[in-house]
């Protein structure tokens, strides 16, 4: 029994965990460090396209504006009397934040310009206009 | 000697600590981080809204880019193509280049030709746009 115990073909008794161990904890760090907490808008909407667009990391509360005027944001459609309320609770969640308006094309410019001064009025002062990037002009 | 085997193996059983619970959390972690990843590309482009009064009524420094419920676009007062708001902006800024740009939209205008119309006047050199409606 006890020389069966010291022999080195029985140590190995199992797979090595070690690599495997590694290689999880390596994913599990990068998915901890690439989650952003996006507050998704919730619906689709048709884009303007632009050239000048700039790509800002920390845009992750979407408000999206509809044809008709409707105004969606995480997930729920919304009163546009209530974005600002909604705003200052979410920039004292978390204050790095900032806010990307994406509007569909035939939204009218007057629920754009009161979303932004809602948003504004809540906090967050970094706003940007949703369009798809276009390569050249 | 029966002892000192039995000591050997209890010491033989702890040599490590176990693993197991721990990477069961940290795989129901892996899982969970996969899952709520969002890859969400969103761009933009960040125009300013007027903070002051002064800044939403143009002084002589100040190109005005009017954009009509009507699809129409005026740069200084003179209505031209989408597509020449690039070259107006350009000769504008020239004669101009310490003045940003006042983007005034009728409140029915299409923000989708506000959006194109910005993008056009950033094209044009004016970074620097502010956005307001027309009451």
């Amino acid at each position: 029994m006890k020389a069966r115990r010291h022999n080195p073909e029985v140590e190995d008794h199992g797979i090595d965990l070690a690599p495997m161990l590694d290689f999880v904890l390596n994913l599990l760090i990068f998915f901890i460090i690439t989650t952003s907490f996006v507050k998704e808008a919730g619906v689709t909407v048709v884009k303007p396209m632009a050239a000048t667009v700039e790509h800002r990391d920390s845009g992750n509360i979407l408000i999206a504006v509809r044809a008709n005027g409707d105004v969606w944001m995480d997930r729920h459609q919304i009163d546009i009397r209530d974005v600002r309320g909604v705003i200052e609770r979410l920039h004292v969640e978390r204050p790095e934040d900032s806010v990307v308006i994406v509007a569909d094309k035939h939204s009218n410019a007057e629920v754009l310009a009161r979303l932004m001064d809602a948003v504004r009025a809540g906090g967050i002062r970094q706003v940007s206009l949703a369009a798809v990037p276009r390569s050249g002009s | 000697m029966r002892r000192r085997r039995n000591r050997d193996e209890t010491q033989d059983a702890q040599h490590g600590i176990d693993l197991a619970p721990m990477l069961d959390f940290v795989l129901n972690l892996l899982i969970f981080f996969i899952i709520t990843a969002i890859f969400v590309k969103e761009y933009g482009l960040e125009i300013n809204r007027p903070a002051s009064y002064e800044q939403s009524n143009p002084d002589g420094s100040t190109i005005t880019v009017g954009v009509f419920g009507n699809g129409e676009i005026a740069v200084d007062g003179r209505v031209v193509d989408l597509r020449a708001v690039r070259a107006n902006i350009e000769r504008a800024h020239a004669a101009k280049p310490q003045g940003g740009v006042l983007l005034v939209a009728d409140p029915d205008a299409k923000s989708g030709l506000v959006i194109e119309t910005a993008d056009q006047v950033r094209l044009g050199g004016v970074w620097d746009i502010t956005f307001t409606t027309a009451e």
